[in-house]
């Protein structure tokens, strides 16, 4: 049986006076990596930001429903949102800070402060992202110094350090060549065990790679969604099948 | 193309280079005018001689314009810094943040002279404050304000929103990120400009003259005490024909003392803990 950790009823979200999505009702299973696909503009990044609230920092306006374990999202306190639903964006934005501080930001807001606790978070969450073997004798250094992958891969770990039960990615792997692409798309397929995953991605063969479920969205509105071979092999909808065709030449 | 090219680079060149040898040649030629009067004397001894001011030192002058220039940059910078952060992160409605921009412009318009008496008309006629190092200050902070609150917007303005979003997007609420992520992030800048604020502060004499600055007069014991300024005692020294060497003296002494809060604050903002 399916286990619905995350949903959306009508949701549609607006900049003044236009709106960016239309009525999007679809369901995130639980520990699946759900990839959204389509074209640029199409307000898949806009959905995205939709799902943690992220989308009000830019001045968008959220109406319908988006559930979080049976809890509507807006009656919940934004931190606990915010934290459960963790965000990664599409260029790696470290803080100005050391690499340690980077990690021990978030668990020191929460209330950390015990520094051997500190020292076992950041050391976790820097195997958990992979990254841990290339950076544990430069824990002191600027992370603005890591390489564009290395970054990428330092965000996902500080946003592990809040315990997120999903994780929203918005094209991750944009900047990135193939191995830091790989990189990523490894420690993805291994955080699903623990991690609710969905991604935006343009990239259709790394949506084949990782993903369990696809969503096909178009214009502000969802096309059609199903698991990722159906969506790749045979699409339902015409336009899925346009763009995918068009993707793959 | 390439000649306009050519040109073109040779008059920037030229412009960086007059700038910098005028800032240069100011700095030597009071070097030059002023140091033969420069002795331990002279730095921490009080105004002697009769006219006042024709013998001994300027300790009072120093220590009056280090205090009010202290006191309006931690008011000023205080008042700078939630009013940038204000507009860079909680203003959402745009016609409050031009009307609050649109005030600060007027305000950095106004001539140093015109807030000395708006200062001395508000703050020692119709408060009844006495001519004090706190009315002196007060007044200072509100011709610095603009210059500050600009300079630490566009400062803030520079960090990335990404980072803002970026933590936001962790929970963490807005003020912690603005203490703990922005502002740390932007010590460098914030630094700088609560330096130039200061320096401006304590090259003002029009202000001071009105509001809390004396001809002679100890290193104040309260707030509620007037003081000497290096400014306004310069202003004594050449208007009233006293003593030229003296005043190419204290000029060099104030030009010294700018040198050094600037280099401090830019000393402290690359300590930033980053």
């Amino acid at each position: 049986m399916k286990e619905i950790i995350l949903k959306t009823e009508k949701l549609c979200v607006s900049y003044g006076k236009v709106n960016i999505l239309n009525n999007i009702d679809v369901s995130f299973e639980k520990n699946k990596i759900t990839a959204i696909i389509g074209p640029s503009g199409c307000g898949k990044s806009t959905f995205l930001k939709s799902l943690n609230r992220t989308v009000e920092e830019y001045g968008g306006k959220i109406s319908g429903k988006i559930t979080l374990s049976e809890t509507d999202i807006m009656d919940m306190p934004l931190t606990r949102v915010r934290n459960t639903i963790g965000m990664v964006f599409q260029t790696p934005v470290v803080f100005p800070f050391s690499i340690y501080k980077n990690l021990t930001y978030a668990p020191i807001y929460y209330g950390e402060k015990n520094k051997s606790k500190l020292d076992e978070t950041v050391v976790k969450y820097l195997k958990r992202a992979g990254l841990y073997e290339e950076v544990k004798d430069n824990l002191d250094m600027n992370a603005s110094r890591l390489s564009g992958g290395q970054q990428q891969r330092l965000v996902i770990a500080r946003c592990l350090t809040v315990n997120p039960e999903i994780i929203l990615l918005d094209e991750p792997c944009s900047a990135l060549d193939i191995k830091n692409t790989a990189h990523i798309e490894k420690m993805l397929l291994e955080l699903k065990s623990e991690y609710t995953i969905v991604i935006v991605t343009h990239n259709l063969a790394q949506a084949k790679r990782i993903a369990d479920t696809v969503i096909y969205m178009e214009g502000g509105n969802l096309i059609e969604e199903g698991p990722a071979d159906e969506i790749f092999n045979s699409p339902v909808d015409l336009r899925t099948k346009e763009y995918i065709d068009y993707m793959k030449n | 193309m390439k000649m306009k090219d050519s040109l073109f680079k040779l008059w920037v060149l030229l412009s960086g280079s007059i700038v910098t040898a005028v800032a240069a040649g100011i700095f030597l030629y009071l070097f030059f005018k002023g140091f033969a009067v420069i002795s331990p004397e002279f730095i921490l001894g009080s105004p002697r001689g009769i006219p006042l001011g024709t013998e001994g030192g300027i300790f009072p002058a120093i220590a009056g314009s280090l205090m009010f220039g202290a006191i309006a940059g931690i008011l000023g910078g205080a008042l700078s810094l939630c009013t940038a952060v204000y507009l860079v992160f909680y203003c959402k409605n745009k016609k409050i943040s031009s009307y609050i921009l649109h005030a600060l412009q007027c305000l950095a318009g106004i001539p140093s002279v015109v807030v000395g008496l708006f200062g001395y008309s508000f703050l020692i006629v119709g408060m009844r404050m006495p001519k004090s190092l706190l009315s002196a200050s007060v007044t200072l902070t509100i011709m610095i304000i603009p210059f500050i609150t600009i300079r630490i917007k566009k400062a803030l303005e520079q960090t990335s929103e990404e980072q803002f979003i970026g933590s936001l997007s962790l929970g963490i609420p807005r003020g912690y990120t603005i203490v703990k992520l922005i502002i740390p992030s932007s010590f460098r800048y914030i630094m700088t400009s609560l330096s130039l604020g200061v320096v401006f502060a304590m090259g003002a004499a029009a202000p001071v003259m009105f509001t809390g600055a004396v001809i002679i007069s100890g290193v104040p014991s309260s707030l509620s005490k007037p003081f000497m300024a290096l400014p306004y005692h310069l202003y004594i020294l050449v208007n009233e024909g006293l003593s030229v060497e003296m005043a190419y003296g204290t000029a060099l002494v104030l030009m010294v003392i700018v040198l050094l809060i600037n280099i401090i604050c830019r000393l402290m903002g690359s300590f930033e803990d980053i």
